[in-house]
Formats: C-alpha cells, sequence, structure tokens
C-alpha cells in the first residue's frame, strides 16, 4: 500500500487511529501497530511478508547474542556472518538476475534467469535491520529484549516500504514507552498534508507533464524539449520522495515516533557535496557511517572509500547499469570538487557554482532516469547541442508557455522560501489571538486544509501512482 | 498546544466522513461518463489472486474508480489543474499516453442497453445465453514502446491531435495492405481511403511546422502500395471545403459531412455519379461534446459544443449487427445513443462495434462490397446504400475468428463479395496496435 492513495486515506488510516486512540495502554498500542503493518505489507506483498518477518527475527537474535557475548572476536565474527546474511538476502532478491544476465553475457554461457521479483521495501529494512546489529555490536545501543518491540522497529508502516531508514537508536525511546501529546500530533497532520501534498498536486502533475519530452521520439528532441524534460522529471523525483519521508515522518509524529528530517533544500545546494548531504539524508549517512568511515574515511584510502560509497550507493537504487554509472559520475564529480573545485571556492562567483550545480544535478538525472546507457547518452547530447535535430519547437514553446506557472510554483516549492515566510507570519502574528486560536495557527491551518481538500480531490482523477523510490 | 488545531480537526473528520460515505454509498457505478470508460469492478476473493497479490492491487483500484462523487471531483481536479497550473493562452498542449487510448471503442455496458432495447433477430437463440468470451481482439501484440504519447492542441475552440509522421508505422500499413492485395487482389478489386484528420486543416497562426503533413504522409503511402490497390483521394476535396463543417470540435471524428465528401470521392474514383446531399433528410443532434474534449476537458470547446447532423438512409436496408453468434437489426442512424453524453457519434452506424455486420438494400444490381473500417468509416458507410446490394462491415477490433470465417479471404469467398474497401484515418494507420489487429484479419490461418 501507499500512502497517496484514497484506501489508505479514508480506510486503513482512520480504522488505524481510532484503535491505536482508543486503546489505552502501550503493549496493546505496539501490538496494534504490529498488526496494523504486516497488513499493510501484506496489502500487495503478501508472500514476501515471509522475509519480511524472518528478518526481523534473524537480526533480533542477532542483536542479543552479540550482546551477550563478551569476546571481542566471537562479537566481531557474527557480526560479519550476519552482514554477509542480510546482505546475500538483499542481493538475492534484488541483484540476482541482474548478475547471472551480465555473466551469460560476459561468458557467452546460458544461465537460467531467475526472476522471483523484489519484495517491497527490502532495501529499506535490510538496511534498518543492518545498522541496528551494528550499533548493538559497537554498543551505542542496548539490543532490544523484545522480539516484538524489535519486529515493531522494522516492520512500523511508516517507513517500511520506502524510508526513511530510520536508525534504531534514535527510536529506541518511542518504541519502549512514546509520548502522545496534542502539539506532537498537530505537527504530524501538518507534516503529513504537506507531504501528500508535494506527491499529488507537484510530482504527479510533472510526471504528466515530463512525458511530453521524455517520451518523445529523441531524434526530433530539441535542446530546449530536453533540458525542459529533465527538469521536470528533477521536480517529479524530489517532491515525490520528499513527499513520501514528509508523509512518514508525520505519520511518526501523529503515533508519538520522532523521525529525523531526509531531505533539507537539496536543490539549493551549490555542489554535488553539498547536495548529498541534503538529498536523501538517511542513506547518504549509512553509507558514510557504515562503510565509509569503516574503510578509513578520509584517513587512508580516501578515493578508493569514496568510489566504493558511490558504487554501492549507485546499485543500491537498482540493479541496472545506469544506476552504477550515475554513481560513478557523482564520485568523479565529488573527488573534482574535493581536490580542486571546493579549494577555490571563494575564487569562483556565486553565480557560476549555481550553474555548474544545475548542470551537474540535470545531467546526473538523466543516468538515473534511463534504464538504457545509450539513450541516456544520446539524451545528454541533445541537451548539450550535439546531434540535435533543433534548439527549439513550436510544441516546447506553447507547452513551457502554458505551464511555466507549474514550473515556476514547483520550483519556489523546492527552496526554503514558503517557509521563511511562515516563520514571518508567525512572527508577527503570534500574539494576536482569535478565540483560543492565534492568528499564524489559523493561518497554517487554512492553508494546510485547502491542501488537503485539493490532493484529495486531484487523488481522484489520478489513477494508481506508485511512488518512484518505490522501487528500491 | 494543548488542543487540537483546526487542520488536525477537519483532516481527521474529512478521512472519516469520507471513510464511512464509501461504506455507505452501495450504489457503485459501473462506468465513467466522464471519463468514458468501465470503472474497475470489485475483484472476486480467491486464493490464487490473494497470493500473487492481484487482489489487493484490484481492489484498491476499484476503491478509488469507484469513490464517492468522482466523476463530479473528477471535474473539479480539472479546473483545479487549469485554474493552478496551466496559463490561459491562445493555444495549449495536452499530453497524453495513448496506451489507455480511447479511441472510439463503446465501453462494455454498450451490450446491456442493446439487449434492452433490440429483439435479436434470430428467435432460436435466447439472449441469456453466456456469449463465449473468447479473445474479442484478434491480437495482443505488446505495445509498441515510443509512440506512446499524443498530443493535442486547443485553438479557437477546437481539439486538434497533432500529426506526427511515423515512418515505420506507415510502412507497415502498407505492408498490410499489400498482404491482402496477395491474398484476395486477383479475385476482388482494393481500395484504400485514409481519413486525415483536423490537424491538416486548422489554422495554427504561428505554430506552422507544429504538426507534420498528412498530404506527403498519404503520398507516402500509396508509393508503397502494389500497384493493384487503388488509393482513394479524399485529401482534396477535403482541402477543398476545409472552411466548411467538416470536422467536430471536440471529438476526433470528422462530421457526416466530411465523410460525405469523403465518398465523393469514392464514387469519382470508381467512375460514378454520387448521390447528392440535397436528397437527404437530416436528424440534428445538438450539445455534442465528444472524445477530444473528454482528453482536454478545456472550457472554450464546452461553450461551444458541437451539432451532429445525420442523414437519413432513403434506401430501404435492413442492417443485421452480430454479436458473435447473436444477430440484432439495428438502424444506420441509431437515435438511442442521442441521448448520451460523450459518445453521440454511436449514433453512426449504431456505433459500428458488431463482431461484423451485414447491411441488404432493396438494390438488385448483384453489387457486394466489404468495408474494413475504424470508426471514420461509420459516418461514411451510410452514403454507399444506394449503391450496392449488400454491404459487410468489419471493424478489425471488433471481428472474432471463432464466431466467423478464419481470415478475410474465406469471408470474402463465403459471402460473395466482390469490392473491398479500407476506410481507416490517419492516427490509426500510425497506431501500431490497430495495424496489428487488421493484419491479424488476414493472416490467420
Amino acid at each position: 500500500m501507499v500512502f497517496s492513495n484514497l484506501f489508505f486515506l479514508c480506510v486503513f488510516l482512520p480504522i488505524n487511529l481510532f484503535l491505536y486512540y482508543v486503546i489505552n495502554n502501550n503493549r496493546y498500542r505496539n501490538a496494534v501497530l504490529i498488526i496494523s503493518s504486516l497488513a499493510f505489507y501484506a496489502w500487495g506483498e503478501p508472500i514476501w511478508i515471509t522475509v519480511l518477518i524472518l528478518n526481523a527475527f534473524f537480526n533480533y537474535f542477532i542483536g542479543v547474542s552479540i550482546e551477550k557475548r563478551r569476546d571481542k572476536c566471537k562479537r566481531k565474527g557474527i557480526l560479519v556472518l550476519a552482514i554477509i546474511a542480510n546482505v546475500f538476502v538483499l542481493g538475492f532478491f534484488k541483484y540476482f538476475a541482474f548478475f547471472t544476465e551480465n555473466l551469460n553475457t560476459l561468458l557467452d554461457i546460458n544461465l537460467p534467469i531467475i526472476n522471483i521479483g523484489l519484495p517491497i521495501g527490502i532495501s529499506f529494512y535490510t538496511f534498518k535491520s543492518i545498522s541496528y546489529i551494528v550499533d548493538v555490536y559497537r554498543g551505542e545501543v542496548a539490543a532490544q529484549k523484545s522480539p516484538f518491540k524489535f519486529l515493531l522497529y522494522v516492520s512500523l508502516f511508516h517507513h517500511l516500504v520506502a524510508g526513511p531508514i530510520v536508525r534504531y537508536k534514535d527510536v529506541e525511546q518511542d518504541i519502549n514507552k512514546r509520548a502522545l501529546s496534542f502539539e506532537s500530533f498537530n505537527n504530524g497532520v501538518s507534516c503529513f498534508i504537506i507531504g501528500l501534498g508535494k506527491k499529488v498536486i507537484i510530482a504527479n502533475q510533472a510526471n504528466e507533464f515530463s512525458k511530453a519530452f521524455l517520451n518523445m521520439d529523441y531524434s526530433r528532441l530539441p535542446v530546449l524539449g530536453a533540458w525542459a524534460g529533465i527538469l521536470l522529471f528533477a521536480i517529479e523525483i524530489y517532491f515525490d520522495f520528499s513527499g513520501y519521508s514528509d508523509m512518514a515522518i508525520g505519520l511518526g509524529k501523529m503515533y508519538g515516533f520522532n523521525y529525523k528530517e531526509n531531505f533539507n533544500y537539496p536543490y539549493i545546494a551549490k555542489s554535488a557535496t553539498e547536495f548529498w548531504r541534503r538529498w536523501h539524508i538517511s542513506l547518504t549517512s549509512f553509507f558514510k557511517d557504515y562503510v565509509y568511515i569503516p574503510l578509513g574515511g578520509n584517513r587512508k584510502f580516501h578515493v578508493r572509500n569514496i568510489l566504493v560509497v558511490w558504487l554501492l550507493t549507485g546499485l543500491w537504487h537498482g540493479a541496472s547499469w545506469n544506476f552504477v554509472v550515475w554513481g560513478v559520475y557523482f564520485f568523479i564529480l565529488l573527488v573534482i570538487e574535493k581536490f580542486v573545485l571546493l579549494k577555490i571556492e571563494k575564487k569562483i562567483p556565486k553565480i557560476i557554482w549555481q550553474l555548474y550545480f544545475v548542470v551537474v544535478i540535470l545531467v546526473g538525472w538523466v543516468f538515473f532516469y534511463h534504464t538504457s546507457i545509450s539513450k541516456a547518452f544520446q539524451f545528454v547530447s541533445i541537451m548539450f547541442g550535439i546531434n540535435a535535430s533543433s534548439w527549439s519547437s513550436p510544441e516546447v514553446r506553447i507547452f513551457l508557455n502554458s505551464y511555466m506557472i507549474f514550473i515556476v510554483i514547483a520550483l519556489i516549492g523546492c527552496t526554503p522560501v514558503i517557509k521563511t515566510i511562515f516563520g514571518r507570519i508567525k512572527g508577527s502574528m503570534q500574539k494576536k489571538q482569535i478565540g483560543s486560536y492565534s492568528v499564524d495557527q489559523l493561518i497554517k491551518s487554512t492553508v494546510n486544509i485547502a491542501i488537503l481538500i485539493v490532493s484529495i480531490i486531484m487523488l481522484v482523477g489520478q489513477s494508481y501512482n506508485p511512488f518512484l523510490y518505490f522501487k528500491f | 498546544m494543548k488542543r487540537l488545531q483546526l487542520d488536525a480537526i477537519a483532516f481527521l473528520f474529512i478521512i472519516a466522513v469520507l471513510g464511512v460515505a464509501n461504506i455507505i454509498n452501495v450504489n457503485k457505478p459501473m462506468v465513467s461518463e466522464m471519463e468514458n470508460r468501465a470503472l474497475k469492478q470489485k475483484p472476486e476473493l480467491k486464493m490464487a489472486t490473494v497470493l500473487d497479490g492481484s487482489y489487493f492491487s484490484d481492489y484498491t483500484e476499484y476503491y478509488s474508480d469507484t469513490f464517492i462523487l468522482r466523476d463530479r471531483l473528477l471535474k473539479i481536479s480539472n479546473n483545479i489543474q487549469q485554474v493552478l497550473f496551466i496559463k490561459e493562452s491562445d493555444v495549449k498542449i495536452i499530453v497524453s499516453d495513448k496506451s489507455k487510448e480511447y479511441i472510439n471503442v463503446p465501453k462494455a455496458t454498450d451490450d446491456k442497453n442493446e439487449d434492452n432495447k433490440e429483439n435479436p433477430s434470430d428467435e432460436t437463440i435466447p439472449t441469456g445465453t453466456s456469449i463465449p468470451s473468447s479473445t474479442p481482439t484478434p491480437t495482443n501484440n505488446p505495445y509498441n514502446e515510443g509512440d506512446g504519447v499524443g498530443y493535442w492542441v486547443v485553438v479557437d475552440g477546437k481539439a486538434v491531435e497533432l500529426f506526427k509522421f511515423n515512418k515505420d508505422n506507415f510502412d507497415f500499413y502498407a505492408q498490410v495492405l499489400n498482404k491482402y492485395n496477395q491474398k484476395i487482389g486477383g479475385k476482388v478489386p482494393i481500395y484504400s481511403l485514409i481519413a486525415p484528420t483536423n490537424s491538416e486543416f486548422v489554422q495554427l497562426r504561428n505554430y506552422k511546422g507544429i504538426t507534420d503533413s498528412q498530404n506527403n504522409a498519404i503520398a507516402y503511402l500509396n508509393s508503397k502500395f502494389s500497384e493493384e490497390i487503388t488509393a482513394v483521394n479524399a485529401y482534396d476535396v477535403l482541402n477543398e471545403h476545409k472552411d466548411e463543417y467538416i470536422y467536430f470540435r471536440s471529438d476526433h471524428h470528422w462530421t457526416a459531412l466530411g465523410a460525405y465528401y469523403a465518398y465523393t470521392a469514392f464514387m469519382e474514383t470508381k467512375g460514378e455519379e454520387p448521390i447528392t446531399l440535397d436528397q437527404y433528410e437530416t436528424v440534428t443532434i445538438n450539445n455534442f461534446l465528444g472524445s477530444t474534449y473528454a482528453k482536454t476537458m478545456d472550457k472554450s470547446i464546452e461553450k461551444n459544443p458541437d451539432i451532429i447532423y445525420a442523414y437519413l438512409p432513403f434506401v430501404n436496408y435492413k442492417y443485421e449487427k452480430y454479436r458473435y453468434y447473436q444477430c440484432f437489426d439495428a438502424d444506420i442512424i441509431d437515435m438511442k445513443y442521442a441521448d448520451t453524453k460523450l459518445d453521440k457519434y454511436l449514433v453512426f452506424l449504431s456505433a459500428g462495434d458488431g463482431t461484423w455486420s451485414k447491411i441488404s438494400t432493396e438494390n438488385t444490381n448483384g453489387k457486394k462490397l466489404l468495408v474494413i473500417k475504424d470508426s471514420y468509416g461509420n459516418s461514411f458507410v451510410p452514403f454507399l446504400l444506394p449503391h450496392y446490394e449488400e454491404i459487410y462491415v468489419i471493424d478489425p477490433r471488433f471481428y472474432d475468428f471463432n464466431t466467423s470465417e478464419k481470415n478475410i479471404a474465406d469471408f470474402i469467398e463465403s459471402k460473395g463479395i466482390n469490392e473491398v474497401l479500407f476506410v481507416n484515418y490517419m492516427e490509426n494507420v500510425n497506431y501500431r496496435e490497430f495495424m496489428l489487429s487488421l493484419e491479424g484479419l488476414i493472416n490467420n490461418e
């Protein structure tokens, strides 16, 4: 199931909230959450629920047994084996077909390609479990004694299928005992509505509009069309994914869980390095804490470590060569930035930085979007006027003219401008009251209600729209 | 904050009310008038569908398809989109995925109307018998990726689909017709009439070049045909009359007037005298908003809906429409569709969606014609009645090999047909799926 879906919104969520709040006991509440999370997962993936449950109990057991042992070698041995097992399961489901396919081409043999299908969310919950056992090993967090509480952590529907990759240590307290408050609930609703609006109002439209260019026969695609198409895709993927994260965080707050932010206005960055500090933060920090630093970080084999992280980041996004190219592309950019550009940062005018960032990010998305690498290169060459049929075309002109408002609104939504405006309103209106509500809250509530109503209406018109990050 | 804020209250209220309303509302619609399609029906609970998960995805789709007040919300949704995001200008482009095509395939529920309003002419088959549900379309080749987008431009209150010449598809059409020629060419003359669309004739002002030349495309096609195939030039006569009301503004079809001009071209090709229009009695159907209106939901089109003028046949005829093994008598101009919202064009040839159909006239000249057509043919065929004794009509999308002859060559032979005419419009020539079903008709052994 996904959040931006009428069935989730009007059936699953109200029933779930009702049961959760009507029961006044933490244990039963946990039971409600576990059962409903499993139902949430089973809705669409009934068989793979076994993999999820096995993963949870396996890693629960590993956590407990690492903690029990004092001997450093044994602890390490268990950890290494457990990580291998986790990665193996992920690899089996996600990369096996890709691997055999390439092996067949490489060696000219004919191994059967088994395509069992990818259990939804496996990339996310595998990483959650790995972060947990490593943290237990490092002594950063105590092992969870209750298998059901651990299952709750792994399976909680808020972040089960598309992240964020919530660390156990960040929610340990919430799992054991959480405080429910009106304040948290209000914030949660607000967060959820904004996420829903991002997905339904912006991302899904951008997806529709981008087809005009991205589904075009590329031999007829003009330069301007290529830029417009990939810009719309950049808008789509940001609003889609950050919208999902917002909804997850919002749901968490409604139920008393606190998750860290996953996005921090990534498109206002000025370099690829900065972009990755702001984009999908839970993934970047996972690779930093569990791969980059253990490999030696910037102390030894610095460049190799960066390469490993980016190959993995690329592959994590999908078992396809274009994601590998995409990862290597960012590796190259990050190395160039680290050793050259950022050293002369001050000498480069701001506007050049901004231009540089827009170009490198959009080119990056080209490789992310196209599963065919040759098509991706063709697209990039069109962007730079090589082999393009023309600079512009009447369709592109009409199109940009009609949809300019949308693009501008969406781009403003990528920046903190709206947040700043609300900050100002809050500053000046907080003291004013209408009845028992403060004016700034009333303004915010009105805007949120409008977004909610528009989102639901637009959802009715949109058929099934899974999230982009759903397939990872 | 010791209280729920208004947005949290509204949120809980809205989701709960909508949830309850959808449970209470047991009267779930079967079709969407707005979108002109059948809605998802409640899936059956089966072990297999539950295990592979399809039950759940079907249920989710069913839930949103039958959401309370869906058609009305859809309309509001379109207005919101236009007001929020789309700048008013003299032209605008709508892009749409063609794989979910509306192209004139009537929706499933038409069956019901038919059962209610007509009596099967063959009394021995009771209406209640289960209709064989075997593959209604002869092909299920995968949809060709790449020609998945269509562009619609709205200009001066008219919706126009931009024509994008795709050489491969045109080669394929010629190839398919040449295949027909190989099989039946020696026995009967073959005519091909390609109907251009309105994008060729609408004034696009500053945006010349936005749509490819259909005249060139037709010329290209003609150059690829085998010699024995006679191309009917409908283009020139339509071009001559381009300022008349020959295309709908809100629908992708030509009007009956447009079809009439194409008919005169056909007659000219055959060296016969066309019947003049003043011999026909006309009926008028007002307030027609058709397929391209549904696609674009454009206000300027809505403000100025189309009028359908239909020309009533003056020769006596019997129109038998087969639906699988059942046969119905139908009217050439079937007014039962005049009361629908988006489907008024279906008055022509009573939707033209029979598995196959036969029109017998009072003429006794021994001329028997087979028309293989898409929906452009529906308004064209009525003009042919004065010239033939029998007219057979086949739409490749509805033909069924199990109910009638295995392929068209046998069909032609068994019915004693002595002339074959193809009437297809530009976008179907450009549309793989349609062409594949056309190919299937002759390929099947």
